[in-house]
């Protein structure tokens, strides 16, 4: 038999690597290009001093060296400077400027997959709504976000960057994460199917002959797989966040990686797709730890010992 | 629930549509006509023309072959792994299901399009294309597709099951690749590689939207190259301003429509009896 800690053990150790991996893929690339990386910042037929720039941006002793420089400074807080997007600017400030509107906006577009979720699995939320769910779910996210961002635009016009404005596109992008490319049906479809196959287990059976509330009883053993599809919603409110915050045109870390990318800004773009990387492994850690807890504390209820001298009296 | 011969003729039918469109593409748009500007459906059919007269139905063909090859690929890809997936977890090693676990956790760990973006970054601007986008796109949906289809495998009863047939005398080519692919794993197979095309179809949307957003050349095509996003760019401005361009927006989501409703049916058309 499979060993139990396998699954969590591997989630962990994913976790530990995912954050030096990401960078260290990017390095790597960078130095994969055709060209000096230096010449990237510093295009030679347009600008002087590669060299001198390249030492002082840790360029110039291979991908080992700006990479080692690069993952100590990101440690302390010190993401580089921006390549080309801000250049010469500290990254850090990008992000500091960024990310408080991403988690806004992806908390925001929890809500509803986690009500979703929670109707789904108390029955709140019935089963014939699920193929209207999936219905709106089939639009993609590219589309919903235009709707949204022709609603913002016929409403507010030229204040549609004014705080109620931009509040208002913060939450129209909200529910497009929340509802768009089947992120809503997934979750009511993925914790309902959950919850039903759960229900039909004995205990579940044992315990409504008890008169005890099914729900309680299910939760801490379907708590492994409820983590396991957060994470996958996460990852998907993240994924989509980059099309919703530059069609919306929230000033967000989705909207930074695009313009980062699309400036051949590799500073940006390390940083930004670390700190996905480093949130991605959070989420890992969790699922792991919650793997652990529900083996070590809930699997072993009840306990062996009480069990057992019953087993042989009756044997007796 | 939709018959399955129904389903079946209008999922091959949108695809071979979508064919159609993507191998009679002209390799460039016609010339500027300004006697033809914004032409609605009716007055220049098929679907109407553009701010330069051009027809929308060019629009609609370079689209459809910028898309047409590298989302049927990534969904082959993204099968082929399920495929994998499923014969794995009937070998019924512990040692391959952890491989498979921990190469999971890796790809299907970060946001996709987190990835795709970094992807992209690699692309040398004279030889964009969607191919190495849809590529890595199949890859990072490989893992849910491969545990999907073990799940069905397990539940079939894994090595158990292969033992079972073999015991009754069936080759090795009779069990894995009849029994177990074509009779169990087929519906899952199929429904990931549909919605596989359908998503790398929607990237590509979104990449070239994006990109015609800030006035940039696309990841995913040359700029002679028109893609569906550039409907959907050209069709917006109807709905805020009063511009009469929504023949492109409903060609464009038309067109949407059409990806969608073919992965859907060929999922639907795969779907166990």
């Amino acid at each position: 038999m499979k060993a139990w800690w396998l699954r969590p053990m591997v989630r962990l150790v994913a976790a530990l690597i995912l954050p030096f991996a990401v960078p260290a893929i990017i390095t790597m690339m960078i130095w994969a290009l055709p060209g000096d990386p230096a010449e990237i910042i510093c295009p030679p037929e347009i600008c002087q001093g590669t060299e001198v720039l390249a030492a002082r941006w840790n360029l110039d002793g291979g991908p080992w060296k700006f990479f080692s420089a690069w993952i100590t400074g990101a440690m302390q807080g010190d993401f580089g400077k921006s390549w080309r997007l801000d250049q010469g600017g500290s990254v850090y400030d990008l992000l500091a400027e960024s990310v408080p509107t991403t988690t806004v906006l992806i908390l925001a577009g929890l809500l509803p997959l986690l009500l979703g979720a929670i109707g789904a699995a108390t029955g709140l939320i019935p089963r014939r709504v699920d193929p209207v769910a999936s219905a709106v779910g089939l639009v993609p996210a590219v589309v919903f976000a235009l709707l949204c961002a022709a609603v913002v635009e016929l409403n507010y016009g030229a204040q549609s960057f004014d705080t109620e404005g931009s509040l208002v596109r913060l939450a129209l992008g909200a529910l497009v994460l929340g509802f768009a490319d089947g992120a809503f049906a997934g979750a009511t479809t993925g914790v309902r199917a959950l919850f039903s196959t759960e229900r039909k287990q004995r205990y579940v059976g044992v315990a409504l002959l008890r008169g005890e509330r099914p729900l309680a009883n299910m939760l801490p053993n379907v708590a492994p797989a409820l983590a396991g599809q957060l994470r996958a919603r996460v990852l998907h409110l993240l994924s989509g966040t980059v099309v919703v915050e530059v069609v919306l045109r929230i000033n967000g870390i989705g909207d930074l990686l695009w313009s980062g990318t699309l400036l051949q800004d590799f500073g940006v773009v390390l940083a930004a797709a670390t700190s996905f990387a480093a949130l991605s492994a959070a989420l890992l850690f969790i699922q792991a730890v919650t793997e652990i807890v529900v083996a070590l504390v809930v699997r072993r209820a009840p306990a062996i010992p009480t069990a057992v001298p019953v087993a042989q009296r009756a044997a007796s | 629930m939709i018959p399955r011969k129904l389903a079946i003729a209008l999922g091959v039918a949108c695809l071979l549509a979508l064919i159609g469109l993507g191998l009679f593409a002209p390799a460039h748009l016609s010339e500027f006509n300004s006697d033809r500007v914004y032409l609605g459906a009716l007055d220049a059919p098929p679907f109407g023309t553009d701010q330069r007269g051009r027809p929308l139905l060019e629009y609609a063909q370079q689209g459809a072959s910028v898309i047409l090859f590298p989302s049927l690929f990534a969904g082959l890809v993204v099968g082929g792994m399920g495929v994998v997936g499923g014969l794995l977890r009937c070998v019924g090693s512990a040692r391959v299901d952890t491989a498979v676990q921990a190469f999971g956790e890796i790809v299907g760990s970060l946001p996709r399009m987190v990835v795709i973006l970094v992807v992209a970054l690699l692309i040398p601007a004279g030889s964009r294309g969607l191919l190495p986008l849809a590529f890595a796109w199949a890859v990072l949906a490989s893992p849910g597709a491969m545990d999907e289809a073990a799940s069905v495998a397990e539940r079939l009863g894994g090595a158990r099951f292969v033992e079972a047939l073999r015991a009754h005398g069936f080759s090795w080519s009779r069990v894995f690749l009849y029994h177990i692919v074509l009779l169990n794993l087929r519906p899952v197979v199929v429904r990931q590689a549909a919605e596989t095309a359908m998503q790398v179809t929607f990237l590509e949307i979104a990449l070239s939207y994006l990109a015609a957003q800030e006035n940039q050349s696309s990841f995913t095509h040359a700029d002679n190259v028109k893609s569906w996003a550039d409907l959907l760019e050209i069709g917006y401005p109807s709905l805020v301003l009063d511009v009469p361009t929504g023949h492109a927006l409903a060609l464009g989501l038309g067109l949407v429509a059409v990806v969608t409703v073919m992965s859907l049916m060929l999922a639907s058309a795969a779907r166990a009896r």
